[in-house]
């Protein structure tokens, strides 16, 4: 297993042999506040990287979270559906979004390091 | 150019508060999450710094004159009240909802801080005098169903929509939460004691992200977003206020608009999900067109809810929004969102 990487819309995802997890960073959840409802996608939908998978409802506006790459969802975490707080509470933990088979592996994200500096 | 801040920007940057730009205003967001605060309102007591709204001084030797630019009775409600209006412009649109506080010797205007320029340009057009406070004093929200316990030690609590002042403090029963509460306006000087008062009875401080989540919830306007220099207060569904039986800059108008109810219409919804109508969402009631002023998610209701702006009385409860691209049904609600 790889370490956590981050992209430039602010997700996050992490390559377990040929699946991916995937979320939004801390960042990304404290600048919007408090999340109140998702969109999550279908088990076995496509989609290619950078189209809007997850749908995010904040008190403040609503935010979309991308494809890192290629791939096609394998399972979604029905808990945000009723407690989408967790993304708050937990971003890169309880707060995970999709897993998601890797159709085009493109590890082209940043180390926690690199995501530090860009957002800062 | 730079935003302008209140007086109490240090105390907000002490306490970690997340800000938002507001018109000219940098302004605290929120300090430990929009729905916490809005929960400490609903259920405790927190405060709001509301020191960018204006605050006018101004004579009773101004009062006609003053009436003939609102669309509500200031001149008859008794001494000691709070009186919420609307400036009308000559088509009887809004310029500015606003809240007068009578007292004895002055009336106190408060204008809403993206309006205080404009409606102090509209005063002296119409040769109306005032004194600026604005600068040399804060405005403070303190709102919520345990506030009245927690400062009735300091402050001598007023009957609901009606003024108080001491030594330091002019204030009223008023607030825009729909929650019991004080609005309080202080010295710069006093500032800093009030805040330390307030922190040390527990009461927490609140952003204008709660602000706006509790007013929605309270069914409450907000300029810029339901009241514009577009629409009447007829049409915003705000007839209630227009109580001036004399003649006011566009009276001719609204009375029109009250006789024949031939006119666009402001109405409220809910959605029964999370899913959030936003601000220039489609929603049509049959074949009758809105676009949704303000949408949010209400914490209390546990679903969305918002005001919708329909181009004339819509002939079903049921609306149809467009949500980016997908069809969600909602409905309108004829009473308050909050029983």
């Amino acid at each position: 297993m790889s370490d956590i990487k981050y992209l430039e819309t602010h997700e996050w995802y992490l390559i377990n042999e040929e699946v991916i997890t995937v979320g939004i960073s801390d960042f990304a959840q404290n600048e919007l506040g408090d999340i109140v409802y998702v969109t999550l996608p279908e088990i076995g939908q496509d989609f290619e990287k950078g189209a809007p998978v997850v749908e995010v409802e904040a008190t403040k506006t609503v935010a979309e979270a991308y494809a890192p790459m290629d791939c096609t969802i394998t399972e979604v975490n029905s808990q945000l559906e009723t407690e989408p707080e967790t993304i708050n509470n937990d971003p890169c933990g309880d707060g995970w979004m999709f897993k998601a088979k890797v159709n085009a592996i493109d590890d082209s994200g940043m180390s926690y390091q690199e995501y530090e500096t860009f957002v800062s | 150019m730079d935003k302008r801040t209140t007086q109490l920007h240090s105390y907000h940057e002490s306490q970690n508060a997340k800000f938002i730009d507001f018109g000219d205003w940098s302004m605290p967001f929120s300090y430990e999450g929009t729905l916490k605060e809005h929960d400490v309102v609903r259920n405790s007591s927190g405060f709001f710094d509301v020191s960018h709204m204006g605050r006018l001084e101004i004579d009773y030797s101004e009062l006609d004159k003053i009436s003939s630019l609102i669309c509500s009775d200031l001149i008859n409600i008794p001494m000691n009240k709070a009186l919420y209006s609307i400036f009308t412009n000559e088509n009887g649109n809004a310029l500015d909802d606003v809240i007068f506080w009578k007292f004895e010797d002055k009336i106190i205007l408060i204008p809403n801080a993206s309006n205080a320029s404009k409606i102090k340009s509209h005063l002296v057009d119409h040769n109306v005098d005032f004194i600026d406070k604005s600068l040399e004093t804060v405005l403070i929200a303190v709102q919520g169903p345990r506030t009245i316990e927690l400062i009735n030690d300091r402050f001598e609590i007023p009957e609901k929509f009606s003024t108080a002042k001491s030594d330091n403090f002019m204030y009223a029963r008023t607030g825009y939460t729909g929650e019991d509460g004080i609005e309080i306006m202080a010295s710069n000087a006093e500032a800093e004691s009030l805040i330390s008062f307030l922190i040390e009875k527990g009461i927490k401080p609140c952003g204008l992200g709660s602000r706006d989540t509790l007013r929605l919830e309270a069914s409450l306007p907000l300029y810029g977003f339901e009241l514009t220099e577009d629409i009447t207060p007829v049409e915003a569904s705000l007839s209630w206020t227009i109580t001036n039986e004399h003649d006011f800059l566009g009276s001719d108008r609204i009375k029109t608009q009250l006789q024949d109810g031939n006119h666009k219409i402001l109405k409220k919804f809910t959605i029964e999900s999370r899913k959030i109508a936003r601000t220039e969402t489609i929603g049509m009631s049959s074949d009758i067109k809105g676009v949704v002023t303000s949408g949010n998610f209400s914490p209390i209701l546990n679903k969305s809810i918002g005001f919708i702006l329909f181009e004339n009385k819509p002939p079903q409860n049921l609306i149809e929004f467009d949500i980016r691209g997908n069809l969600i049904e909602g409905n309108i609600v004829n009473k308050r969102f909050l029983s």
